[in-house]
Formats: C-alpha cells, sequence, structure tokens
C-alpha cells in the first residue's frame, strides 16, 4: 500500500509542500529514500526506526521505498522524520481508521519516539495556511512560536505515540489557543538614554535618524560611549506592530535564533564583530543557506562598530541591501532571498590614533594618515549614511540643560508622533520614512522656501558637495522640520542637517 | 611659444644633460654666449654625436605636447623677484595662466596640520588678498590648500611643485593640481617626469619666497616646513607675516616664534592690503542675524567652546544652536574644530 503524507521544507522564507510516499512491498528488506534528501534526512532513516521500536509500534520488515515529492527541490534536516514516520506506519497498515488527509506533520524525532523542535515553524505555517492546510501536527516545543497563527488547527504533541493516538481517535490532543500579541517596549538589554551623560549632539542625530529612518555614523575617540549610545536605538523606535513582528519572527525561526516567548516582539540589535565574513553578514552558505545579519537586523538595528576595520569587500555587500531593503543571496542550490530592511548605525575613530578632536589628548596622526583611514569607507556607502556626527569626550557634569538627560521614552515619544506625520504623508506611496523618499517624493514633499533653497546652493558652493548629497540634506532636513511640527522646511531646518554632514565637509 | 637660440642653449643644458646646477652655471660662465653650446662648446658627459639643437627642439615639442611652457632666466616674463635670490633656477615649467608671472605676488604658506580655524582664516585672507595680489603656495593639505581654495575663485594663483608637472605631491591633490592648472598657473623647477625627493621640498620653498614680496605663516609648529619659508622670506629681505596664537597651542608655536622674531603679526587681510598700496577698500562685513550675532559674540568670549557650553550660555537648545553655527560656518565666520568644539574666526 502506498501512504501519502504532506510535510514542508524551507525555501528561503517560504514553506514548500513536500509529499512522503511510502510504499512497502514484499522482497528482500531494504530500506531505501529517493527525492533529493541530504544527509541529515537520510540519516532519518535509523531516527525513525528506533523511534518505532521504543513506541512499542512495529518497523515493517519489507521492501520499503520512501520518495520525497517534487524530487527537483532539496530537502534539508531533520524536521521530516515525524512525517516519514506517520507515512511508514499508514503504510504498514498500523493506522487503521485514521486520517491523515489535510494534516502536515512537522517534527523531528528522537530514538525514545518523543517529538523534538524544528527551526521555521512560524513561516511553514503561514505558507502552509495560504496552501490551503488547517491542520498541523507540530512539536509541543514549538508551540508558543505557533500560537499566534490564527484559523488553523495546530496541535502540538510531545511524542510520536501521542500523534498516532490522535489520529486514530483514542486521544485527543487539545488544539493550541490563539495566542494575542502584545507589543513589547523594548528593554535594550536595560540600555537607555537616560544612562547617557551628555551627547546632546548625538542625542539628537539619534532621535533625528529613528523619526525619519536614516542611517547614522558615530564618529568618536575611544570610550566616548558610542557604543551605549547605539545600544538606545531600538529603545527610541517605534513598537513592533504584528506583521513587523511576525516578519522578523519567521527569519529568526529560520535562523533558529528565536527565544523563550516564541515571537519576536522587541526589535533586534545585531553587532556582527568586524571580522564578519561577507557571507555570515549577507546571507547564505553551503548546505544550509542561512539568513546573515543584515536580515536577522531586519526590522531592528544593525550595528557596526569600528566601521574602517571591516573588511572592504563586506561593506561594499552592504549597499544593495541598503537601498532595497531585501538581499537576494544565489547559490547552486537556488536563489532565496531574505528581507533586510534595517537601520545601519556605524561607529568609528576620527583618526588612526583616536585623539582627532579630542579635547585633553594630541592628536599624532598626519593628514594623510587621517585620509587613508577615513578612504577606507568608500564614498558610495558613505552616501547611504545620511547623518554623519561628532561624538566627543567633554564632561558634562557641570551642564544640566533637560535635553542631556531625558529618557529613551521620552524621545520615543517625539519619534512615534514623527512616524505619524510620515505615514499621512506617505499614505499613498509605497514608502513610510523621509528616508525612503527618492526624486519624485522629494520634489513634492521637500518644497523650500527661496531662502531655504539660496542657503543650500551656497552650502553647496562651499563644500563642494555631490548632487547625491543634497539629496541626503534635504531628507534629513524633512525629518527635522517633522520633528519641529514645520509643514515647510525651513532655513535652520536646513543649517542643521548640514551639520550632519561631517564627511563631507572633512573632504 | 618661440624660444630664442639663448633660451633654447639654456633649456638644452638643463634638460637634456645630467649636470647639476652649479655645474651648468660653470658651463655657462666658460661660455660666456650661451648660443656657443650650439656649436660644439664642450660640456662634461654631454652626448656626442647628436645635434643639441635638435635634442632642445625635440625636449620643447614634447612639453608643448603636454600643454606646459618652459621659462629661462633669460625670458621677458622672469620673475624680477626671483632673480633676486642667490640660486634661482636656470629654468622653470609651467602650465596655466603665465601672465601671472609679472604679478605682484604674496606667498601664503602653513602647516599641514594647521588648526581648523587657521584653515578658515587662511581661506578667507586668501581670498581677499587674491582679489589684489596673486598668491604663491604650495600644494599640501592644511594651509596650502587653504590658501588654494580661497585663491581660486579670482584665478590668481601660483602653486609651486617639489615635483615635475607630472606628478602630483600629495598624490591625493591630483584634482586640486587640475583645478590650480584651470584657474591658475602652476610652477616646478624639475623636469615634467621627475618624482620628488626630501631635498625638493627645501629648494621648492625658496622658491616660494623668492617669488613673493611677503609670506605669511598661517600656522607653523616648531620644526614646520613652514618655517623655512619664511626663514627664506627674511634672509631674501621680504616681509614675514604671522598669525598670532594662544600660548600651549602646538600648531602656532612656529607663528609666535616668528613674530618675537620680528614678523609682522597679522590679523586682517587688510594689514597686508594696506602695506602694498592697496587700502581703502572695507571688507564687506558679513551680514548676521541677531540670533548669529548673539552665538558669534558668546563664541568670542571663550575663544573656543563646546556646543553644549555654548548652548548653556545662551540659554537655548543644542539643536537650535547647531543650526545656527552651521550657518555661521557656511559664511565663514566660525570653524569647527574637531569634538563638537566651534572656534571663531
Amino acid at each position: 500500500m502506498i501512504a501519502k503524507i504532506v510535510c514542508y521544507a524551507l525555501n528561503g522564507l517560504d514553506g514548500v509542500p513536500v509529499e512522503v510516499e511510502t510504499d512497502v512491498n514484499k522482497g528482500i528488506p531494504s530500506y531505501e529514500m529517493v527525492g533529493l534528501p541530504d544527509t541529515a534526512v537520510k540519516e532519518s532513516k535509523e531516527r525513525v526506526r528506533s523511534a518505532l521500536k521504543n513506541s512499542g509500534l512495529l518497523f515493517p520488515v519489507n521492501r520499503i521505498t520512501i520518495n520525497f515529492a517534487p524530487a527537483d527541490i532539496k530537502k534539508e534536516g531533520a524536521s521530516f522524520d515525524l512525517a516519514v514516520a506517520i507515512s511508514l506506519l499508514k503504510a504498514s497498515e498500523q493506522l487503521v481508521g485514521a486520517t491523515t488527509d489535510g494534516y502536515v506533520f512537522l517534527g523531528e524525532l528522537a530514538l525514545s519516539g518523543d517529538i523534538r523542535p524544528i527551526n521555521g515553524i512560524l513561516p511553514i505555517l503561514i505558507s502552509a495556511k495560504s496552501h490551503g492546510f488547517s491542520r498541523f501536527i507540530i512539536p509541543a516545543d514549538n508551540a508558543k512560536e505557533a500560537r499566534f497563527l490564527s484559523g488553523a488547527e495546530i496541535y502540538p504533541a510531545r511524542t510520536l505515540t501521542e500523534v498516532m493516538r490522535h489520529l486514530v481517535g483514542t486521544l485527543t490532543i487539545p488544539p493550541l489557543q490563539t495566542a494575542q500579541y502584545a507589543p513589547h517596549t523594548a528593554s535594550g538589554g536595560g540600555a537607555d538614554l537616560k544612562f547617557v551623560k551628555g551627547q546632546p549632539v548625538a542625542r539628537r542625530a539619534l532621535e533625528i535618524a529613528v523619526a525619519g529612518g536614516h542611517n547614522l555614523l558615530m564618529v568618536g575617540p575611544p570610550g566616548t560611549g558610542k557604543t551605549m549610545l547605539a545600544r538606545c536605538l531600538p529603545t527610541v523606535m517605534p513598537d513592533l506592530t504584528f506583521a513587523e513582528a511576525l516578519e522578523i519572527t519567521k527569519i529568526h525561526s529560520i535562523a533558529g535564533i528565536l527565544g523563550e516567548e516564541g515571537i519576536v516582539t522587541e526589535r533586534p540589535f545585531r553587532t556582527p564583530h568586524h571580522t564578519a565574513t561577507t557571507v555570515s553578514l549577507c546571507g547564505g552558505g553551503n548546505q544550509h543557506v542561512r539568513p546573515g545579519e543584515i536580515s536577522l537586523a531586519h526590522g531592528g538595528v544593525l550595528f557596526l562598530d569600528e566601521l574602517p576595520e571591516y573588511k572592504r569587500s563586506t561593506l561594499e555587500a552592504l549597499r544593495q541591501p541598503l537601498e532595497d531593503g531585501v538581499i537576494t543571496v544565489a547559490r547552486a542550490g537556488g536563489t532565496f532571498t531574505y528581507p533586510a530592511r534595517f537601520m545601519l548605525c556605524a561607529s568609528m575613530n576620527p583618526c588612526p590614533c583616536g585623539n582627532y578632536g579630542a579635547r585633553d589628548k594630541v592628536c599624532t596622526c598626519t593628514p594623510a594618515e587621517i585620509r587613508a583611514y577615513r578612504k577606507k569607507i568608500s564614498g558610495p556607502l558613505l552616501d547611504r549614511i545620511d547623518l554623519q556626527v561628532e561624538v566627543d569626550n567633554i564632561s558634562y557634569d557641570d551642564l544640566t540643560a533637560p535635553e542631556m538627560c531625558e529618557s529613551s521614552a521620552q524621545v520615543k515619544e517625539r519619534v512615534e508622533r514623527v512616524r505619524a506625520i510620515q505615514r499621512n504623508r506617505f499614505a499613498a506611496e509605497s514608502i513610510s520614512t523621509n528616508a525612503e523618499m527618492g526624486e519624485r517624493e522629494m520634489a513634492r514633499y521637500c518644497t523650500l522656501d527661496a531662502e531655504g533653497d539660496k542657503i543650500l546652493r551656497a552650502a553647496f558652493e562651499r563644500m563642494n558637495l555631490s548632487a547625491r548629497a543634497r539629496g541626503r540634506i534635504i531628507k534629513v532636513a524633512r525629518t527635522i522640520a517633522d520633528l519641529d511640527a514645520s509643514e515647510y522646511i525651513r532655513p535652520k531646518h536646513v543649517f542643521e542637517a548640514v551639520s550632519y554632514r561631517l564627511f563631507d565637509k572633512l573632504g | 611659444m618661440r624660444y630664442s637660440e639663448e633660451e633654447k642653449a639654456y633649456l638644452w643644458l638643463c634638460a637634456c644633460t645630467d649636470l647639476d646646477a652649479s655645474a651648468r652655471i660653470a658651463v655657462l660662465r666658460e661660455a660666456h654666449d650661451p648660443a656657443a653650446l650650439f656649436h660644439g662648446f664642450p660640456v662634461p658627459h654631454a652626448s656626442e654625436g647628436k645635434s643639441r639643437r635638435d635634442e632642445a627642439e625635440k625636449f620643447l615639442a614634447a612639453l608643448e605636447r603636454k600643454g606646459y611652457f618652459a621659462l629661462t632666466l633669460l625670458s621677458d616674463d622672469y620673475p624680477e623677484n626671483l632673480k633676486n635670490i642667490p640660486d634661482p633656477p636656470l629654468v622653470l615649467y609651467g602650465a596655466g595662466r603665465r601672465e601671472l608671472l609679472r604679478a605682484q605676488k604674496f606667498c601664503i604658506v602653513g602647516s599641514r596640520r594647521a588648526p581648523a580655524s587657521a584653515i578658515a582664516t587662511g581661506k578667507r585672507m586668501a581670498e581677499e588678498i587674491s582679489r589684489h595680489i596673486t598668491i604663491v603656495t604650495g600644494l599640501a593639505e592644511g594651509g596650502d590648500s587653504a590658501a588654494i581654495a580661497g585663491a581660486i575663485p579670482s584665478g590668481n594663483l601660483i602653486c609651486v611643485l617639489p615635483c615635475g608637472l607630472d606628478n602630483c605631491y600629495p598624490a591625493a591633490h591630483a584634482s586640486l593640481k587640475e583645478r590650480v592648472v584651470k584657474a591658475g598657473l602652476l610652477l616646478s623647477e624639475y623636469l615634467p617626469e621627475e618624482g620628488t625627493t626630501k631635498y625638493a621640498f627645501y629648494a621648492r620653498n625658496r622658491l616660494l619666497a623668492g617669488l613673493s614680496d611677503g609670506v605669511l605663516v598661517l600656522a607653523a609648529g616648531k620644526r614646520s616646513g613652514a618655517l623655512i619659508t619664511a626663514n627664506r622670506a627674511a634672509e631674501y629681505g621680504r616681509d614675514v607675516f604671522a598669525i598670532p596664537y594662544g600660548l600651549g597651542v602646538e600648531q602656532g608655536e612656529g607663528c609666535n616664534d616668528l613674530i618675537k622674531h620680528g614678523a609682522h603679526l597679522l590679523t586682517e587681510a587688510e594689514d597686508v592690503l594696506t602695506m602694498y598700496g592697496y587700502g581703502g577698500e572695507s571688507r564687506a562685513e558679513a551680514q548676521f542675524t541677531e540670533e548669529e550675532t548673539r552665538v558669534i559674540s558668546a563664541l568670542k568670549e571663550r575663544g573656543e567652546a563646546h556646543l553644549a557650553e555654548l548652548a548653556e550660555a545662551l540659554q537655548m537648545r543644542v539643536f537650535e544652536v547647531t543650526a545656527i553655527l552651521s550657518a555661521l560656518e557656511l559664511k565663514g565666520a566660525v570653524a569647527k574644530s574637531g569634538g563638537n568644539r566651534y572656534t571663531a574666526v
């Protein structure tokens, strides 16, 4: 008898249905798997054999052929174990009277017959639901992640026996209750702007960056709190919406880094070390294609500390995803697209010795050395970083202005307000933040008065700015005007925006 | 460009033999008439058999193909000032506006590590002085670049290279070099394809001083190369100017030393202009708004101040002060000195 059972494979962020067909024939006992299974899938033979035995079930002593269809996509990982076991049981007529139609089986088996959690449950469930499947058997340990999917019957199972009894009707596994998503204010690992001493310029830049979706570069001597400021970024970003949370969860689920919660409720903050390779940053890999750091930072912040220390080719690879918000990884085994809409925050020393601009130390670098150091970051990449600010090391002990000790919550309030303005503004467009504006949107929404235009022209002449830099300045000025609740971009907004183009000025 | 027989002989001697400067002069002294070189006058190590005149013509043709011109001590427009130094170059190569050679010249130099305020000041002064007097400088970062930036709009600018005209030192300034050729004049005493040597910077500095009526040092540490130019200027009897610095500013120690030893203390470009007889024209005062005036006077009170400090003193938000300072920076009234600190210029 031939048994057909449905399970799912992952292709990028999408699930692809895979039918496990099992045929048990008379003949010399053998156990073959066909249909492009990788090593981990082939190993399921042994896991399934032991799991059946240890669950008190029979492993048929016949000629067994298992086929994974469609045969042309590569199947990876251990998530097919449960489906293989069930199809074997069905083919060997140990599941009399059970209905398996309309079910999707997901899970890895332990030798004891226990069901182990798998990666990527949420993306699989979402895809399967859109393919018309509505009943799922999943590992109980994945229940937390799966409970955010509504409109499907999801049965979390602990053991193979449980699944079998559920199918024949001697036991009913209680279906999973759909959970309500509750947005979470990012704790940021305890980071909060109120713990940052002073740094009014960097604070302001941070606020503008988050409010308008701009990228940020902080330049300053070592030990001035650049990393701490960056860690505060997620704490001032707007709360995740359910749709955003689901998308981030999907990526984290595939990468297998999903926490206890089962869903990502805080904006990610990823800090890959500067030894990171292009593949680890962008995604890829030989056997298992995995999303890279930029995709794991989707919806959150990618923090690159000591920017010039990264390999230049690695940084250049960021240019395209920075522009498009997605990365397409092409490998011999297939092409995978992962979302990668992140905010880039980078930090660097002002010069090789680190003391350029420091108050109490003397910089010993020659201009040529400083130039060589800054040249490590290419113009096109720098062009994509709208805000470039200096973080200094003066002591702020005797300064008492309120803006020196604002908390993240206060800043976030303003950010939410400005984001709302942008949502209204771009309601008819396909973008949602000022930073994403193209030429067309800029012409429509960034009107400068005559004086502002004159200033900008003068600035361009003096600073010898490129046309691209002009666009960046206008976008930042737009965000500053929004923070100021001003419909028009006024000269002071332009001036402030110009002051955040540190690198253009240094030439 | 037409060159006389004598000039061609000079060129042949400088470009087609490998004698050093003193040996060339010795040959010329012996020969009395430079044209004699083309009539078999013996020259040590000169290659035999080739027509010397042909060699000179060939060299000139190559120069002209590159768009360069040659200037010999015998040329009409060889700068008088330069003839009055102990070791004027027999030949100079140039690219750009040759007529600037006849103009009155003033040299502005400064350390490569000149502070931001000195750069801004230098640029402004170069701009004002270059309206009447041609600015002479090098092609380095810092002080030189400030002078170039100020003088390029008027085009009254001469840059003297420590290497041949084909080359550029520092290499990163290749595009700046192109702009100088377009707007002003580029000079070198080396053959076009020659590279640079340590010694070439000393030699070049003697030309900077030699060409000019006066030398302004924008910024200089104790051992800055800008001081070499100033010392040469003093030796040649030219005026030396320096910008004063507060105590403890490393890049100002050289300037203060110069002043101590008798250099003119310079605070306004007008001082230079009046000295050379171009007075009477007051500098167009930049227009400041009320807020800008407040910020500037608060900044001047302190000399150099951090943004936050200014905001505190003026009872303004930091980002408001940022915007105003940015506006003032564009007007050339303040300079950013690193670490979010600003100075008035």
